[in-house]
């Protein structure tokens, strides 16, 4: 569940804002493809042509029928095989490609549903969680609305994450 | 209907779960990084991970993924137009904020209190500093001190791209020197003066 941010997505695509959307996930983008290949400069290249890709199917008016973060990563995931040792040149992403076909598109809302992975976290550290990353607010903001000091707030998110990366390395 | 197998297995096995210490206190200084709107570089942290980096990266993956991007500023924007168009990122970065490169050499003639009469020279400079063919590190702080009022605070960040144009292989993060010869003065034959080492220094 990625309510604010797909809603935000989809205003960004009806409104034809198609840089700022992109711009949303330039740091993602390149975190991720760094993280599979471990060559920054090889990461950059191939984020790049991740945006491009995207870039191009949004000018020519291409619909998505999943939310766009989707269609962000399975672009990224097509990009960055080709970049690995011995990838065949033909592995390239068709043009008619559909991000929803099969069971692929569950697959990745099961593993990278942020409000799920948060789910179990104990009360406080899920609220602080859930405003930062899933609505956007400030650590300000958070402290205010939660009616907790600045302090509190970031130690309930540093020990969110502590007890999110046990989840994530299940 | 969706499958929710995966997750409810997932959840069922985290008290379980196993994570190294020194793994899990790096996957949270990560991401409370990130919460606070800074942009953390993956390498650093897989770099303090040592042999545990593969299991680290792991978990960054799944993070980036799954946590929703945030709302970009003005230089991530800039950095992404420059990927799709080509252009330099300070350029548009500078243009974003209403800038003429005049503009920006008048402020920096002004508050570097150089020589009005160099000013010419001053705006080469800064043109070559702008379209990435300058080295950011031999840059003067002085000069990005000055760049940051007027541009942004990641315009140092921003020079360092390569402009490689989109149709190529990619766009380029310096590396290396763009501007290879170590020469101090503008022109290698002729003596360096307050300008060139402001551009060309050691970055002091």
């Amino acid at each position: 569940m990625h309510d604010a941010r797909d809603v935000e997505d989809k205003r960004l695509l009806e409104a034809g804002d198609h840089k700022l959307l992109l711009a949303g996930y330039f740091h993602a983008v390149r975190e991720l493809c760094f993280l599979r290949l471990r060559d920054r400069e090889a990461a950059d290249e191939a984020a790049q042509i991740v945006f491009l890709r995207l870039f191009s199917e949004l000018q020519r008016r291409k619909t998505y029928s999943v939310p766009f973060r989707v269609v962000v990563w399975k672009v990224v995931e097509w990009t960055v095989r080709g970049f690995y040792p011995g990838a065949k040149q033909d592995e390239t992403l068709p043009d008619d490609w559909d991000p929803a076909a099969g069971d692929e598109y569950e697959g990745v809302e099961d593993i990278y549903d942020f409000g799920r992975l948060i789910a179990d976290l104990p009360d406080r550290q899920r609220e602080v969680l859930d405003l930062i990353h899933r609505q956007g607010l400030s650590h300000e903001q958070a402290a205010e609305r939660l009616g907790l000091t600045r302090n509190a707030v970031d130690q309930a998110l540093h020990n969110g994450h502590r007890k999110l990366a046990e989840k994530l390395g299940a | 209907m969706r499958s929710t197998r995966r997750s409810i297995t997932a959840i069922a096995s985290w008290r379980r779960s196993s994570v190294p210490e020194q793994v899990a206190q790096l996957f949270a200084e990560y991401a409370d990084a990130y919460a606070r709107g800074e942009r953390p570089r993956a390498e650093e942290y897989l770099a303090r991970a040592g042999g545990q980096a593969d299991e680290l990266a792991g978990l960054l993956e799944r993070f980036v993924q799954a946590t929703p991007a945030r709302e970009p500023d003005p230089e991530t924007l800039a950095l992404t137009e420059a990927w799709l168009t080509g252009e330099p990122p300070l350029v548009g970065l500078r243009a974003s904020k209403g800038m003429r490169v005049d503009e920006v050499v008048d402020a920096l003639v002004e508050r570097l209190g150089l020589d009005p009469a160099k000013r010419a020279k001053v705006k080469r400079y800064y043109q070559r500093l702008e379209g990435g063919l300058l080295e950011p590190s031999r840059v003067s702080r002085k000069v990005w001190d000055v760049l940051t009022g007027l541009v942004g605070q990641r315009s140092e960040e921003l020079a360092a791209w390569h402009v490689r144009p989109p149709a190529g292989s990619g766009y380029l993060r310096a590396a290396e020197p763009a501007a290879a010869p170590p020469q101090v003065a503008e022109h290698g034959d002729e003596e360096a003066d307050e300008i060139d080492l402001l551009f060309l220094g050691e970055g002091r």
